[in-house]
């Protein structure tokens, strides 16, 4: 089997960047999992939905808006009324879910190639990306594992605060380095590492 | 020591020199020092200017109220023009030019223009826009005479011509309370706001919070003011819940609580840190806002009121109490309100000799009388100037006994010689947010101001002297109210700081201006004078914002900080009513001026992100040159050295006809059609029908808009029972997902049909040519793909390279074809071993110039002819229009007028002169190169045909069938070309299609 590429190309450099005084404020890698997947329930399968989602993952999910959950193994939140987006570390979760997902309940679509996953972590994390979304990123307005749909002018973005300091932004393959340049940008500023 | 500088006080940093240069010059001033602090020590009083007269002028306020020395800030080869010397902060290597003079500033041949005043008295463009009734310069040629003389001399700074290289950013913030405003009461309400555990941001323009208590010279607490201040800011900053913006100015109020504010984070340093924007612009969204904005002096109206030297009292005292500098050796202070006699007590105590306070009140409080008295200065009570001396500087005023409510002036003339002159004619509330969220102000006749209105819902508080308050000590506790308040809390009266202050009567007199001769000036940036108000008046104007548009005034860069009182005034006066039967304007953002920079930010340049393909890199280090496909970059071509884009174009594609081709087609719109009702739902979107397509095979189709007109076509590639991959041109990928969700949410929301958009999941390259099969056959594993296997528009899956693809046999350049669909992060590598298994087979790639001969020969259409305006007829798709099932546009499709025998229709199009055809040429039937004929169509693609070895082009011709075989002419009088050609069928190439299904 192939390895799948990352889109970024040239311009992951890994190392430090930007403002060099002190610890970076931020540090930033590209963590796309091995399975992304679109988990859909038809209008009232929304909560059968959540319970496949959580039978193949065992994250605990409800299906109001923006709500999420992580563990070691996967995670998924709400991006969309009766719509997940589910991501596992393992390749077979999109077969396993499709198959966990009766036809009656909804739909699942492979996205592993179509999504790339960016982490931005650290201490000025919410500094930075209040740069680009204009989204309330503080800890009680948007807990660990809850997640947002939204935009970066053109680049449609799913994000999920996977830690404390930590969120993941989730953008279209084909704009995963414009965004990544956007990031890096931004990052400047409070200096910043790629891992 | 300079000239002006106080022996001691003043908050600047005496230890810290910092040299700059004004006009060349270089000059010293002290870290702390605003340039207009630095250059009133260094003894410099005319600054600029003025707009329309080039009167000289010095500096007026000491805040962003300014409206005399504007300068131009030059940062390298960057020109910023018109900023308030007020709010430049000094830093080492700060360069500032004068504007609006030549040769110099102080020798303007501009100020000629003073002796053409009635030329330009109020309504002097809209005068000149008419011009005279008869005679050669009737009408608009006298503007147009005029125009570039007026446009020279009348003026502020000049632009640059020079990209900014400095860097701006955006920034969103969200807080429970904003508080705009850091005088005592914002930071009270902050802390009463942040104590409560709320989110606050404090926004302050100046560089250090403390607002008034840092030249007020009282003491709060049993501390002395600015200290108060200071420890009170380092303990908001310090608390995690607070947010403390300096250098902040918050412009715009908007609805629902969202707030525009520009941070100056560089400006006032010589050099950014890495990374640090010289601008930041904050939308703030905030649960409740408090306003604690303060107030803006204004200044009295009287003849000769614009000298330099001439300067508000307030920041004649804030020159004194926080810069330690006197704007004059010995001045006068010239009021109609008690706050003016703490100023001249300030000067006095900092050195200055005041010599006369002058007072249009008969009455005055004990407190003032007392203050005159520490200063040694005549008081002067019941007196008005009327007149000013001195050219580039005050020399003298002249004085005259004044009773305040006649307005008549009696008695001799007195001059008195001083080189300053601190003027006060009260205060106006800095309500301008709360005058942009909602209602409009109310005029006040005890406090002489418009006071912001009731604010209604949960909109704003607010606190201190922007309501109208005078005094510290009742700043303090409206501030903590409403930071209580907007935290939600009870608002219970509680103890704030004691504060010492002069027991001051709070109330100016009224509103007038000094009735003596001369010009007295109302709006000094835009030079509006009594008389210019009186002739609008005159001239028919009443109402306040027709009065303001007529004269401009309060139109310059200050927006009217220190005039729009007066001036209302003024107007009252003339039309012998009271001001607040007249009301204001009403205030819209900026409340000051915003750099562009700042509201751009990060979106400059190209403006639009690019999206690549999972190829991308190949295609650029194997030599193409990139295209934009919207926001995509696709090859063009592949260039060989030393070739054009013609002959590149005519290989690639003459490499597809005699051997083998490939594309990259990962573009393509790509949307997950999945559910039960799926195959139905494509039965409706597409004119023909999907339902009937077997699992593995894939259909063209079309689909029309809900007006019958022709939207976009792609195939769509049956999966499964219940599963779809439908694909759209480039082009209209996100308009077409767009158009299926509306019908699945607003049409059909019962239908089970689920959409995903997978145009990035998969890569894609198409390989066309007659050794396309042998390619595959070469590396395609776990399939067959023969034709009884992989028969046209058939579908398999096996794998590349060990990637899964899936292969779909389908043909756009009329050749033998197939598409090959992997994941995107396989791209790359199915695409190398696509070219290395085709090497033996002669493989290029090609771009999009070779794929739109390739089509045009083969005469299949694309978004230059499913333009909006054709329909399925007109471009010979009717056959794909299905009688047996209702569709989208199905209803509408059937018009008279899309149905007419004389609509243009597709056709193909031979030019008979062996010469290139253009895009959007028109074709005539008659006609010459010199008179243009009538148009019957227009070509809409174009090419030099390897194939045909002509050049050739699609065209919308009225008839179109019915012209086939007959002569007409290209016509482009845009390029000069005019040339015969042939009308044929649009199928130049193969038009049985043998080469595609063999």
């Amino acid at each position: 089997m192939v390895e799948r590429d990352s889109p970024l190309g040239p311009l992951r450099r890994p190392g430090r960047h930007g403002h060099s005084r002190g610890a970076p404020g931020v540090r930033l890698a590209e963590v796309t999992p091995a399975a992304i997947c679109e988990a859909a329930a038809w209008p009232g399968a929304e909560a059968a939905l959540a319970e496949a989602i959580g039978a193949t993952t065992g994250l605990g999910l409800d299906a109001t808006p923006g709500a999420g959950a992580r563990s070691a193994e996967a995670a998924a939140f709400g991006i969309g009324p009766g719509r997940f987006l589910v991501t596992g570390r393992h390749d077979g979760l999109v077969a396993a879910l499709a198959a966990a997902v009766p036809a009656d309940t909804g739909t699942v679509t492979d996205l592993s190639h179509g999504r790339t996953v960016m982490r931005i972590a650290g201490p000025r994390a919410e500094w930075v990306l209040g740069k680009l979304f204009a989204i309330d990123f503080a800890a009680h307005a948007f807990a660990v594992g809850a997640g947002r749909a939204t935009a970066h002018h053109d680049i449609a973005a799913q994000i999920q605060r996977s830690a404390g300091d930590a969120f993941d932004v989730c953008v279209f393959r084909s704009f995963a380095r414009a965004f990544w340049a956007g990031l890096c940008a931004a990052a400047e500023e409070v200096g910043y590492e790629v891992l | 020591m300079s000239p002006r500088r106080a022996a001691a006080g003043g908050l600047v940093d005496r230890d810290r020199p910092v040299r700059f240069t004004f006009d060349g010059r270089p000059y010293t001033g002290f870290a702390g020092d605003t340039l207009a602090s630095a250059l009133l020590a260094s003894g410099v009083t005319l600054c600029g200017r003025s707009f329309k007269y080039h009167r000289p002028r010095g500096v007026f306020a000491a805040g962003l109220d300014e409206p005399n020395a504007l300068v131009t800030v030059l940062r390298g080869a960057v020109r910023e023009p018109n900023v308030p010397a007020t709010q430049i902060e000094i830093h080492p290597g700060l360069r500032v030019e004068s504007q609006n003079r030549y040769p110099s500033l102080a020798y303007d041949v501009g100020a000629v223009n003073q002796l053409g005043g009635p030329l330009l008295a109020a309504g002097f463009y809209y005068k000149t826009f008419m011009g005279p009734v008869v005679g050669p310069l009737r009408g608009t040629r006298f503007w147009m005479l005029c125009e570039k003389a007026i446009r020279r001399a009348a003026g502020l700074g000049r632009a640059g011509r020079e990209p900014d290289p400095a860097r701006y950013e955006r920034m969103n913030a969200f807080c429970d309370v904003l508080v705009v405003g850091a005088g005592p009461a914002g930071l009270e309400a902050a802390e009463a706001a942040a104590k409560a555990g709320k989110r606050v941001i404090l926004a302050e323009t100046e560089p250090a919070a403390g607002g008034s208590a840092l030249w007020s010279g009282e003491t709060i607490g049993g501390t002395p003011a600015a200290r108060w201040a200071q420890e009170r800011a380092a303990r908001l900053a310090a608390m995690d819940n607070v947010r403390l913006l300096t250098r902040t100015t918050v412009w715009g109020y908007y609805d629902n609580n969202v707030l525009a504010a520009l941070e100056r984070v560089g400006d006032h340093g010589p050099a950014a840190a890495p990374g640090e924007p010289r601008h930041r612009h904050w939308t703030v969204r905030a649960g409740r806002v408090v306003l604690a904005t303060g107030a803006l002096e204004r200044p009295l109206v009287f003849p000769g009121n614009d000298r330099p030297g001439v300067m508000l009292a307030g920041a004649a005292e804030r020159y004194a109490v926080q810069y330690g500098v006197l704007p004059a050796a010995r001045l006068a202070v010239f009021t109609n309100n008690d706050g003016a006699y703490r100023a001249a007590a300030a000067l006095a105590r900092a050195g200055a000799e005041v010599a006369a306070i002058v007072d249009t009140r008969s009455t005055l409080s004990d407190a003032a009388r007392a203050l005159a008295a520490e200063t040694g200065a005549e008081l002067l009570s019941g007196h008005a100037v009327v007149a000013t001396a001195g050219r580039r500087a005050l020399s003298g005023i002249t004085v005259q006994a004044f009773e305040a409510a006649g307005g008549r002036l009696s008695g001799p003339r007195r001059a008195i010689a001083v080189d300053g002159l601190a003027v006060s004619g009260g205060w106006s509330p800095a309500l301008h947010l709360a005058s942009q969220a909602g209602a409009a102000p109310v005029w006040d006749e005890t406090r002489q101001a418009f006071l912001p209105p009731q604010p209604s819902g949960r909109g704003w508080l607010a606190a201190g002297a922007v309501l109208g308050t005078a005094g510290t000590a009742e700043a303090l506790a409206e501030g903590r109210m409403a930071g209580r308040r907007a935290a939600g809390q009870r608002a219970a009266r509680s103890r704030v700081p004691a504060v010492a202050a002069p027991a001051l009567d709070p109330h100016p007199a009224e509103v007038i201006a000094i009735p003596a001769p001369g010009k007295a000036f109302v709006d000094l940036q835009h030079d509006v004078t009594v008389e210019d108000i009186r002739l609008a008046h005159r001239e028919g104007f009443v109402a306040a914002e027709h009065v303001k548009r007529y004269t401009t005034l309060g139109m310059a860069t200050d927006q009217g900080k220190t005039s729009n009182v007066p001036g209302l005034a003024v107007l009252a006066a003339a039309r012998g009513k009271p001001l607040g039967a007249l009301g204001t304007t009403r205030f819209r953002p900026p409340y000051a001026p915003v750099s562009l920079g700042a509201l751009a930010a990060e979106r400059y340049g190209h403006l639009r992100p690019e999206r690549l393909t999972p190829m991308h890199d190949w295609h650029v280090d194997n030599g193409a040159r990139m295209e934009d496909a919207g926001l995509w970059k696709r090859p063009m071509i592949y260039g060989q050295p030393g070739e054009t884009v013609a002959q590149a174009y005519v290989r690639e594609a003459g490499r597809v006809r005699a051997a083998v081709g490939i594309i990259d087609v990962s573009t393509l719109g790509k949307i997950a059609v999945k559910g039960p009702d799926a195959a139905a739902f494509l039965d409706r979107v597409y004119t023909n029908t999907f339902s009937t397509l077997p699992v593995g095979k894939a259909r063209y189709g079309l689909m029309l808009r809900e007006d019958g007109l022709a939207m976009d076509d792609g195939t769509t590639w049956r999966l499964g029972q219940d599963d779809f991959l439908m694909t759209t041109t480039t082009a209209n990928a996100g308009k077409v997902m767009q158009h299926l969700e509306y019908l699945l949410d607003v049409a059909w929301p019962d239908m089970k049909v689920h959409l995903t958009s997978v145009t990035d999941q998969w890569a894609g390259a198409a390989l066309a040519g007659p050794q396309s099969r042998a390619v595959l056959a070469a590396c395609v594993t776990g399939t067959a793909v023969d034709n009884e296997t992989l028969p046209f528009m058939g579908i398999v899956r096996g794998a590349i390279d060990g990637a899964p693809v899936t292969i779909c046999r389908l043909s756009f350049s009329g050749e033998r074809a197939y598409e090959v669909y992997c994941g995107a992060g396989h791209g790359l590598a199915v695409w190398e071993a696509l070219m290395e298994a085709g090497a033996a087979h002669g493989i290029v790639p090609y771009g999009l110039e070779a794929l739109g001969a390739l089509r045009i020969e083969k005469g299949h259409v694309t978004g230059a002819e499913i333009d909006g305006r054709t329909t399925a007829r007109d471009l010979h798709l009717d056959w794909m229009l299905s009688k047996k099932k209702p569709f989208v546009g199905a209803a509408m499709m059937d018009r008279e007028g899309l149905t007419g025998a004389d609509r243009h229709r597709l056709v193909g199009v031979v030019a008979l002169d062996g010469r290139p055809l253009g895009g959007g040429a028109h074709i005539v039937e008659r006609g010459t190169a010199e008179a243009l004929g009538e148009s019957i169509g227009h070509i809409t693609a174009c090419c030099y045909s390897p194939a045909l070895q002509r050049h050739i082009g699609l065209a919308l011709v009225r008839g179109g069938k019915a012209r086939h075989g007959s002569r007409a002419h290209v016509s482009d009088p845009l390029r000069g070309r005019f040339g015969p050609v042939e009308i044929v069928s649009h199928h130049f190439f193969d038009p049985e299609g043998s080469r595609m299904y063999g």
